[in-house]
């Protein structure tokens, strides 16, 4: 289930790539499901075309989605090489703190502070 | 929302499994839509009725009936109920929109949701075998000497035309159309609706009608047996597919269901 808040502080257009992105992750949305066209879920949430079309934009770009011309926009099955980006950069972040000596706790409170923002609707 | 239509959306939610969902105004707009439109397609059809069994009362004398005079009434009755089933639906879907217009919250499914899902395959097929029928029906009288009938089979066959045209457009419509939901009961609620909309549609009440009105000739024949069969046939059908096939709420639960 997609929810877009009007009253929330966070884009609507990240709402909505934060929520697609997060069901892709975490397999509830399984690789093939053909997602709803732009001009469908946007009639469906209330929103303007073009923010859905920049949430969209924003998953292909990360490989979470792939459209494949008129048959419409798939979960791709390139959400494992998302995990791999992600472990990646998990162990570059993990080299810089290293590097500046900052203490692993304070470390992973501001990720936990980065995911919060990023992740909340 | 008035102390009836909470408890109307009430009985409504608890018929439909949905007990610990609250009635709300949204809901309450979508199903008074919905009851006012059967009501109205309701008394559609028993006009349409009245009109045909008229037609064939006051029918013209055989001298005119070569003509084209005789196909016009039917014909134009024919439109007519096509045409008010037609704005009934839209009608629907312009409250629905209006209520969803309202939300400051709202809810979608992440998946599309396809035909197949919210129709159901054995609907779909026996719509198409219903149509098939009665169209067949109505070649195979044309060449029968009977100018009435045969104006009856050329009536049927505009009626079917219409009516697959009509319910082809309006299950587009009824696909397509945005959903209406706040939170994850009412984004239930509305596929329930949307499956209830869509088997409504398929539903060949006219298809079984139209053949049993106007192919009756001056004399009994195989057709006025055809025509009746068709009927039982097609009703004992429907009944058999209502019971096995999935209840509404099941259907809408499995086209949310994420593959």
């Amino acid at each position: 289930m997609i929810v877009i808040d009007a009253a929330s502080p966070t884009p609507p257009y990240e709402q909505l790539r934060a929520q697609l992105a997060r069901q892709i992750q975490d397999r509830s949305l399984a690789v093939g499901t053909r997602l709803p066209t732009i001009r469908r879920l946007a009639a469906d949430l209330g929103l303007a075309v073009n923010t859905v079309g920049r949430a969209y934009r924003e998953l292909e770009e990360a490989g979470l989605i792939e459209t494949r011309g008129r048959a419409g926009s798939f979960v791709s099955a390139a959400g494992d090489q998302a995990l791999e980006q992600a472990r990646r950069a998990a162990f570059d972040y993990a080299a810089v703190i290293a590097r500046v000596g900052i203490d692993p706790t304070q470390a992973i409170r501001i990720v936990e502070a980065a995911l919060g923002n990023a992740s909340t609707p | 929302m008035r102390e009836a239509d909470h408890a109307e959306v009430g009985r409504w939610l608890a018929r439909h499994g949905l007990t610990d969902a609250e009635p709300t105004p949204l809901l309450a707009a979508r199903l008074a839509a919905r009851w006012r439109a059967n009501v109205v397609g309701s008394v559609l059809l028993a006009l349409f009725m009245m009109g045909a069994a008229l037609t064939h009362a006051l029918r013209l004398p055989a001298d005119v009936t070569s003509s084209w005079q005789p196909l016009l009434v039917p014909a134009a009755l024919v439109v007519g109920l096509l045409t008010g089933q037609w704005l009934l639906g839209r009608w629907v879907r312009r409250a629905d929109r209006r209520a969803g217009a309202r939300l400051s919250r709202r809810v979608a499914h992440p998946a599309q949701l396809g035909w197949a899902a919210v129709v159901g395959r054995p609907y779909a097929v026996f719509t198409v075998v219903s149509f098939a029928g009665a169209a067949l029906l109505a070649v195979s009288v044309l060449p029968v000497p009977d100018p009435g009938l045969r104006d009856g089979a050329i009536v049927v066959l505009i009626g079917l035309a219409g009516a697959g045209v009509g319910t082809v457009v309006q299950l587009r419509q009824v696909l397509a159309s945005p959903a209406v939901a706040e939170d994850e009961a009412s984004l239930t609620a509305d596929v329930i609706m949307r499956v209830e909309d869509a088997r409504a549609l398929v539903t060949p009440s006219l298809v079984w009608m139209l053949p049993v009105i106007f192919l009756y000739g001056g004399s009994l024949g195989w057709w006025n047996a055809a025509s009746l069969a068709f009927v039982v046939a097609g009703a004992t059908a429907f009944c058999l597919l209502q019971v096995r096939s999935a209840a509404v709420v099941t259907a809408a639960r499995r086209a949310l269901a994420t593959r």
